[in-house]
């Protein structure tokens, strides 16, 4: 199967292309170098193409994605789609089911997406979900922030068995990476209590934030793994947290990198970018942290933008959850998951007139474009927490134009004046940035760059093409097209397959799921499985046997190989 | 002026959506566009015209529409969807749903209405001069707002749930209601002629007014003294305090 596409304004920055006249040959589902006379051709015509979108953060599948759709059955009315010849139906918004999570991402031209959080007991849900999402590639990133056995091993200074135990972990998960989700905290919600700097000690375990991710960094990196550790701060949402957030970027300078790409990964930066002490004299920090971002290749970071209107607020944060659900008066539901984590879900409505909201909705888009290199900041929208992925198009155009900037600015509360420095931002990201933000960028991030986020011979033949022709558009000016372009793509090409044409869905195959096999010296399982095995018999209510998601539940695995020895084949 | 006449032509049996029946919907139409208008038969799609007999009189806008249904519609939910203007008489009994979304115009029932009514509501006048079932005026399933506007008239009884998460508007209830009239609502004003049990629970605003007696009363209410509405002296709570409520209960 051979397809040539013709005449395209290709983006491709991590190959140093630009904006340039290129075809683009594909053969077996990888770019090639070039293609037989028989090969069926696309006529771009001009028209903008770019790499598959990535998406590194973002809430798809799982056990508190399930929750947010039971608790919200208001979402599922909404974004009703009956089945076609061709596709299933499709319900929600923020909590779409999950063939919409699939379509939707493909209309908008992305092909391979990451669900930020699992917890291990959780991940057999997490994988019928995944493998339920037609047409996109996708993964799951592991969360060991609050589990016993890493408190255990990190009090231990135990490394070889904190690696061994994260690489257990992803087995067990079948995950990509190491997500730490308020570390020590989800522990401490278990007594109705919340960590509230890197030095508070995490009762019982005789640990604190500090040490917890110091550690999980160093084990990351002992592995080789082909992503960072991926934080979530502690104090999330709470005015004057942004030196939390200063402080755990900080501690990426003691380890140092196993692969080209940084050693932490701070995520949905905006919720972790505030300042004051209350809500009241709340501000923006955004500059703050940019300027740690532009003086620092350590650590990258992405925006979890707002969207105004509904949105479902889902993280294994459980004590920030609780916090939400007080001070909104809103739905709460809570989830413990024994001897690993917590979590919480919130649905709330983000609304332009209030001071809190308007001011988060400036931090975000103060982050991309405070934050002067884009590889430093991904495009997200922490789906479905700031908002719903299905927006990404507005953010993309809030980006790209100061004059919508201003315009929307008009429309918010006035604090987005005095408490942010968004009104005075001119910068307006090109083409080739945003290709940065929502591919080269997190494909970079989650070390994937070999194969995703770029358009060069051997990667994947992932490729969206949009409708508008860059030389002929002024973003600036016409960001209502721009807008309505990256909504719905002209073609999104999956794997060499054309899979969305004109926006509608034309082909779903299923994707793969990304999982990472990182191999320790078997000695150091044996001596953590001591451990585990004690845990089990001792705390866990179920056994050990039952734990592991089986290789029935990934139909269509892509095995990354990671590990501190050289791997035998299986 | 538009006047529409619409006879079920046979027994319908099985439960059968028409949000297609409103004066938005009917406007300026002839009788053949509106007989191949879209109704749902179960799992079946079909026309209006499959299901019932239109005669239209006259041509008008939305607002100078008039629909006349003759008949038992009482498997017909969805009646009245999302209307903006215009008048519906239904001469019989209806399903759930009727009126829901609405926001202008009227509708006035000769017979009995289904649960949900006027669901959601906008604005717009909804008059029924039989019984309401379960959920007057409310939020459908996980919905944080019920009734936002307008008016609703209740010549008899409502069944349990009147106006929950109600937001706005006024619902009047000449007869007696079921439990938990106003549950979780957060504005609007119920008005119950007659008796009704455990109204306001978990109310953060609003208003209810109890004319007859209130057979259990949730232990979540202040009594504030008497105070008169419209000449009439009531016991006046404020609650519900576990929600650190503003909602008035009046009772007489
Ligand atoms: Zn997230």
């Amino acid at each position: 199967m051979e397809l040539l596409i013709k005449n395209g304004s290709v983006y491709d920055p991590s190959n140093g292309i630009n904006g340039d006249k290129a075809d683009i040959s594909i053969k077996d589902g990888k770019i090639v170098d070039k293609v037989s006379s028989k090969a069926t051709v696309i006529d771009a015509g001009g028209r903008l193409v770019m790499a598959g979108g990535v998406d590194a953060h973002s809430h798809i599948a799982g056990a508190k994605v399930n929750v947010g759709r039971i608790m919200r059955p208001e979402d599922t009315r909404s974004g009703i789609k009956p089945r076609t010849k061709l596709t299933r139906p499709t319900t929600g918004y923020t909590v779409p089911n999950v063939y919409a999570m699939g379509y939707r991402y493909a209309q908008m031209g992305y092909t391979t997406v990451f669900e930020a959080a699992q917890a291990i007991m959780k991940a057999r849900h997490t994988h019928e979900e995944l493998e339920e999402i037609p047409i996109i590639d996708k993964g799951a990133l592991t969360l060991f922030g609050s589990n016993w056995p890493t408190m255990d091993f990190v009090r231990e200074k135990n490394m070889d068995k904190l690696a061994a135990y994260i690489s257990w972990g992803l087995l067990a998960s079948r995950g990509f990476g190491v997500k730490v989700v308020n570390p020590g905290g989800g522990e401490m919600w278990g007594f109705g209590k919340n960590v509230t700097s890197l030095d508070d000690v995490v009762p019982n375990f005789d640990v604190t934030p500090r040490e917890i991710i110091v550690s999980l960094m160093k084990a990351n990196e002992m592995l080789g793994l082909p992503h960072s550790v991926h934080l979530h701060c502690n104090n999330l949402g709470k005015p004057g947290n942004y030196k939390t957030t200063l402080a755990s970027m900080e501690l990426a300078d003691q380890v140092k990198a196993s692969r080209d790409r940084q050693v932490l990964h701070v995520t949905h930066l905006l919720f972790n970018s505030m300042g004051g002490t209350n809500w009241g004299d709340f501000e923006s920090k955004a500059d703050e942290v940019a300027n740690y971002l532009n003086n620092h290749d350590n650590v990258t970071g992405d925006m979890g933008q707002m969207i105004f209107g509904s949105a479902t607020t889902m993280t294994a944060d459980g004590p920030v959850q609780y916090a939400n659900a007080k001070l909104m008066h809103a739905k709460w539901a809570n989830g413990d998951v024994e001897l690993e984590d917590a979590s919480g879900v919130v649905p709330l409505y983000y609304i332009k007139q209030v001071s809190v909201y308007a001011i988060m909705w400036a931090t975000g888009l103060e982050l991309g474009l405070l934050t002067k290199d884009p590889y430093k900041m991904l495009l997200t929208t922490d789906h479905p927490n700031g908002g719903p992925f299905v927006n990404y198009s507005e953010v993309i155009a809030l980006l790209m134009s100061n004059k919508k900037r201003q315009e929307e600015i008009k429309t918010v509360h006035e604090a987005v004046h005095s408490k942010t420095r968004l009104p005075g931002i001119e910068r307006e990201l090109d083409f080739s940035e945003i290709a940065i933000m929502t591919r080269a960028g997190t494909a970079k991030v989650l070390g994937l760059l070999d194969t995703k986020g770029h358009l060069g011979v051997g990667a994947d033949a992932d490729v969206s093409i949009y409708d508008i022709k860059p030389d002929q558009i002024d973003p600036s000016v016409e960001h209502a097209k721009i807008k309505s372009a990256f909504s719905s793509a002209a073609y999104t090409i999956k794997g060499g397959q054309v899979v969305v044409k004109d926006g509608q869905i034309t082909a779903t195959p299923m994707g793969r799921t990304y999982w990472v096999d990182a191999r320790v010296p078997e000695q150091h399982t044996n001596e953590m499985m001591k451990d585990i095995v004690k845990k089990f018999k001792n705390y866990y209510s179920i056994q050990l046997a039952n734990y592991m998601v089986q290789d029935a539940y990934l139909t269509h695995p892509k095995v990354v190989k990671a590990g501190a020895i050289p791997v035998e084949v299986r | 002026m538009q006047i529409v006449t619409i006879k079920p032509t046979k027994e319908i049996k099985i439960s059968t959506e028409v949000e297609n029946i409103s004066p938005d919907k009917f406007a300026g139409k002839t009788e053949q566009e509106i007989k191949s208008l879209e109704a749902w038969i179960g799992n079946q799609k079909m026309t209006i015209g499959e299901l019932f007999s239109v005669k239209v009189e006259g041509s008008a806008p939305a607002a100078d529409t008039k629909i006349v249904m003759e008949g038992d519609f009482s498997r017909v939910k969805r009646i009245g969807e999302g209307m903006t203007a215009g008048l519906v008489i239904i001469n019989g009994n209806v399903d759930m749903h009727l009126g829901a979304k609405m926001s202008g115009g009227k509708i006035s029932v000769k017979g009995n209405v289904d649960s949900w009514a006027g669901r959601e509501m906008k604005g717009g006048e909804l008059i029924i001069e039989g019984n309401a079932g379960y959920y007057l005026g409310a939020g459908y399933r996980g919905e944080s707002c019920g009734m936002r506007g307008g008016k609703i008239t209740v010549m008899g009884n409502a069944l349990d749930f009147v106006g929950e998460h109600m937001c706005g508007g006024e619902i009047i209830v000449n007869g007696n209601t079921g439990i938990l009239p106003g549950l979780s609502n957060n504005g609007g004003k119920i008005v119950i002629g007659g008796n009704t049990s455990r109204p306001g629970s978990e109310m953060s605003k609003g208003t209810i007014i109890v004319n007859g007696t209130v057979d259990e009363m949730m232990p979540v209410f202040k009594l504030e003294g008497n105070e008169a509405v419209d000449g009439v002296t009531y016991k006046k709570y404020t609650g519900d305090v576990i929600v650190n409520g503003k909602g008035l209960l009046y009772i007489k």
